[in-house]
């Protein structure tokens, strides 16, 4: 089916390594968009780069999402300066 | 010996904290404080989360002197509470969980008031009255679960308080329910208000309104705002304390233990300790340290369930703005 949303934000991170976008990737992914903004969120990482696609129908609902995404990613860069880099190569407890 | 971390910021107070097998090795807080007559809203309150959480988190590691390395397990709210500012906490406990590779366990924020409050005073089996600024439930334990005997209808009653401080334009710091507090205790006259007990339920948003409408009116004729502070205690606390005896009384329990925001009000716990003598009950409660909305009580909280083998799927780990207190099938309970 198409994506009756025809506003679209594609934004491409990239990381220092592959293991800090596949955290950032497991971090960001878990919270869906909430119901009634109107937006879909895709996220999905290559290598070191983290992908996000945003659609929606107006671009208020999409500047909010996007907005939003940054504040988080941005919180999420301060708590990896803070908690330094990771123990493991991968995530032992999902 | 588990070590437990926990992340708390559902409402205006960001909080983090650790334990250690029921030993609190730390318990930091800073509370975001809006102007008089303003109200703290999901965005700034959110904002406020964001700008400070690294540094609270570090005064929280540095005092418990816990090295990353030793935690057991990461615990964090995940509701119920405002959304943006639950999230933005849950966004820093994912990538400490990812970061250091530890299970991550979210926590109902009422079922961390009930587990901080029963560690704190030790209190067994407690009927449980839980007064915050976004709730307002009468609680038993009863089969694996904590269940909600009787609640507000609309309005918590420390949003009922806030929201009249606003009116007065009293501070709200430290919190508008403690300057309401100081106030009342100077009222001499009391004005009869609404009083709205519906069965096992309460309702305050009726009493606000009264009070929004006439508080002009009480002041030019003569009544102070402490009396108005009275007055309004005296009703909201008098529907707490009759809900709560009548579950004591069903319950047949010997126990009234008092969490959350409002349960640190010296005035509310003199009422509900008045009741308890009477019916040969005892009262628990705590102070501000564990009363008001703090990280330790989500690492408690977890680590009870955490101990007992819950753990969370990763996908599981968001947060959510409601979430009922009778939802959480209570593991770490034998009785």
């Amino acid at each position: 089916m198409a994506d009756a949303n025809n506003l679209k934000i594609d934004i491409e991170v990239p990381f220092p390594s592959e293991r800090f976008a596949e955290i950032a990737y497991h971090v960001l992914r878990v919270e869906k968009e909430p119901k009634r903004s109107g937006v879909t969120k895709e996220i999905t990482y290559h290598k070191n780069i983290l992908h996000v696609k945003f659609s929606a129908q107006l671009a208020r609902q999409l500047r909010v999402a996007v907005s939003s995404f940054f504040d988080n990613l941005n919180l999420m860069s301060e708590t990896i300066e803070f908690a330094g880099d990771p123990v493991s190569s991968t995530y032992s407890h999902f | 010996m588990v070590i437990a971390l926990g992340l708390e910021g559902s409402a205006n107070k960001l909080g983090i904290g650790v334990i250690k097998d029921g030993e609190v090795l730390s318990n930091c807080r800073r509370t975001y404080i809006t102007p008089p007559g303003e109200g703290f809203l999901p965005k700034e309150t959110a904002e406020h989360h964001r700008k400070n959480v690294i540094s609270v988190l570090r005064d929280a590691l540095n005092q418990s002197g816990v090295k990353p390395a030793e935690i057991d397990v990461i615990c964090y709210t995940k509701g119920p509470g405002m959304g943006a500012p639950l999230a933005s906490v849950a966004v820093v406990a994912r990538t400490l969980a990812q970061l250091w590779d530890k299970p991550l366990l979210g926590v109902n924020h009422c079922i961390g008031h009930i587990e901080m409050g029963r560690l704190i005073t030790k209190a067994t089996n407690p009927t449980v009255l839980y007064v915050s600024g976004g709730n307002t439930q009468v609680i038993a334990y009863s089969r694996h679960k904590y269940r909600i005997f009787g609640e507000t209808i609309d309005i918590a009653v420390g949003n009922c308080l806030d929201r009249f401080a606003r009116v007065l334009k009293l501070p709200n710091d430290p919190s508008p329910g403690y300057n309401i507090e100081q106030m009342a205790k100077k009222g001499k006259k009391f004005i009869e208000l609404p009083y709205c007990v519906k069965g096992m339920d309460v309702s305050f948003s009726g009493i606000l309104t009264f009070m929004e409408e006439r508080a002009d009116k009480f002041l030019k004729q003569g009544y102070s705002p402490e009396d108005l502070c009275f007055s309004l205690q005296e009703t909201l606390f008098a529907m707490l304390v009759e809900t709560t005896e009548r579950a004591l009384a069903h319950c047949d329990s010997r126990e009234v233990l008092i969490v959350g925001g409002v349960g640190c009000n010296e005035r509310l716990q003199e009422m509900m300790k008045q009741m308890c003598e009477e019916r040969g009950a005892k009262l628990f409660a705590t102070d501000e340290r564990f009363c008001i909305d703090n990280g330790v009580m989500i690492a408690q909280a977890g680590y009870e369930m955490f101990k007992s083998g819950t753990r969370m799927k990763w996908e599981e780990c968001f947060i959510t703005q409601r979430y009922r207190t009778d939802e959480v099938e209570v593991t770490w309970r034998e009785d």
